[in-house]
């Protein structure tokens, strides 16, 4: 008996489509939580007095350097040990947030950095305060620099979201995995695993494609 | 590698919290509670078990098409859930990997934990283990139409022989003790190394006869047996050390499903696994004293 592809997908139809979700919804509020906490590492790295900026950039480095499944394991263990005790998918979330607001932090930084000091001083010449001069000269530009490294970054976590099956998160990769231990088929399934991830990274691409498209200086 | 020093570091930090939480227990309890609790009492009042188990291994602990987690592992763990409440599916499962069974138990994520788990000496020294529930030997699978007819034609061609195996500390020994010269590929999950064999990256796959019956009982006439078995192990569900009261519960509800009144339980658990009957315990003299 050769089961067919078609009758093993549709038989675990539900359990794929879990999984999908559950990697959709991790990916979203990492990226989510990881943006906003990545634009204040980029704002303390690029404007905060020296002591904020270097606590900030030894947390930027730490994390940098440290692999996304390390993070996810010491989210999930620490937490347990200092008695907060965070479920798989928080602490897989947390640690992908963490992670990812590193990366913001970075893209931010350079961002800002990149406009020419000039232009702050030109914008000060006129009477503007720091805020305005940062809410009508400065993010709007760093905004388009970094659209595209933040793209990446937000394909990196759907990535990495698959890293939450090593602490029990039935993602994705798991429910595939779940499905494979069942039926041995695992050319075929990680293969539409794969292609399921594809799926949701170009849904990411091309709506970081249609926001550059918005955002664009019209010429 | 960095598992067991995450779970060393956790256990030092574990232990101090341990000791502060103790403390505050201490602090705040009345005289309902006199003698220390023991992890028994924490289940009985909680209502239901926390077993850890993985959910990608048949025949021990895998998920059904409908999404129920089923297998030996599970079936033991329902065993000692039914001891406790009288009600196998009083059970909240916690999936781990196979790496996180020892930091899952040392950190209180979960009650017990069954999970093909070897007993060996280093792990004793970090978990208690219950008493055994299956002994467990490598076997090798061959393709139905392999150039290799069995064992002997294996070990004859020597380093030529390409033989898959799931990833472990032991796994090439495992291997060489059987095939000294043959060529050890590790990987990550069963399926893997079937796959392996499939493709022709093997010419066979060496991994516990339960697994190969399982496989082989699922795909029939496409591999066959070398027909050789060695190295036993032992399979043993564990928990936390230093709970005396709380280990002794779980070997008397799995004792009695091997040898007392829910061995039918066992038994047919045994049979959907491993396509086995098991004859019933003798009756008469205790058959641990044969």
């Amino acid at each position: 008996m050769a089961p067919s592809l078609f009758d093993q997908l549709w038989l675990a139809r539900n359990v794929i489509l879990s999984g999908l979700g559950l990697t959709v919804s991790i990916s979203l509020l990492a990226i989510l939580a990881g943006s906003v906490l990545g634009v204040f590492v980029g704002l303390s790295l690029t404007y905060g007095n020296r002591w904020l900026r270097l606590v900030v950039r030894v947390y930027t480095d730490i994390i940098r350097g440290t692999p996304v499944l390390v993070l996810v394991l010491a989210s999930y263990y620490v937490s347990s040990a200092v008695g907060v005790n965070l479920d798989p998918f928080s602490a897989g979330v947390l640690a992908l947030a963490v992670f990812c607001s590193s990366h913001v932090g970075e893209i931010v930084r350079g961002g800002l950095q990149a406009i020419p000091k000039g232009q702050t001083e030109a914008a000060k010449a006129i009477g503007l305060t720091f805020g305005q001069t940062f809410a009508y000269v400065l993010w709007p530009q760093a905004l388009r620099q970094f659209l595209p490294a933040w793209v990446n970054t937000a394909a990196e976590m759907v990535k990495a979201s698959t890293l939450l099956s090593v602490i029990g998160v039935a993602e994705l990769l798991l429910r595939t995995q779940e499905i494979i231990s069942r039926n041995f088929m695992s050319l075929q399934f990680y293969f539409f695993a794969g292609a399921l991830y594809f799926v949701v990274n170009y849904g990411i691409e091309r709506f970081g494609k249609y926001v550059e498209r918005k955002t664009a200086v019209p010429s | 590698m960095y598992i067991s020093n995450t779970g060393n570091r956790m256990n030092t930090s574990f232990h101090t919290g341990g000791i502060l939480a103790a403390s505050v227990f201490l602090l705040l309890s009345t005289s309902a509670y006199s003698e220390a609790a023991s992890k028994l009492d924490d289940v009985l009042a909680r209502g239901h078990l926390v077993l850890g188990t993985g959910s990608t291994n048949a025949p021990w602990h895998f998920k059904s098409v409908d999404d129920k987690l089923q297998g030996f592992d599970v079936d033991m763990g329902r065993i000692v859930a039914k001891a406790l409440f009288g009600d196998p599916d009083k059970i909240e499962y916690v999936i781990q990997s196979s790496d996180a069974r020892i930091p899952n138990i040392t950190t209180d994520k979960v009650d017990m934990t069954c999970q093909f788990m070897t007993v060996t000496g280093e792990r004793a020294q970090q978990v208690a283990f219950a008493i055994p529930y299956y002994r467990e030997g490598v076997g090798l699978m061959l393709k139905g139409d392999s150039q290799y007819a069995d064992f002997a034609a294996l070990k004859a061609a020597g380093s030529a022989v390409t033989v898959s195996v799931l990833q472990n500390v032991y796994a090439e020994d495992m291997v060489h003790a059987a095939l000294p010269e043959a060529k050890v590929d590790q990987y990550d999950s069963v399926d893997l190394i079937y796959q392996a064999l499939e493709s022709g990256r093997s010419d066979a796959v060496a991994t516990d006869q339960s697994s190969l019956a399982w496989y082989m009982a699922q795909n029939p006439d496409r591999y066959k047996d070398a027909g050789y078995g060695w190295n036993p192990q032992t399979y043993a569900c564990a928990v936390k050390r230093g709970d005396q009261d709380w280990l002794n519960f779980v070997n008397t509800a799995l004792h009695e499903a091997m040898t007392g009144v829910e061995f039918d339980f066992y038994a047919k658990s045994y049979k959907t696994w491993f396509g086995k009957d098991l004859p019933p315990p003798q009756i008469g003299f205790p058959v641990e004293f044969k």
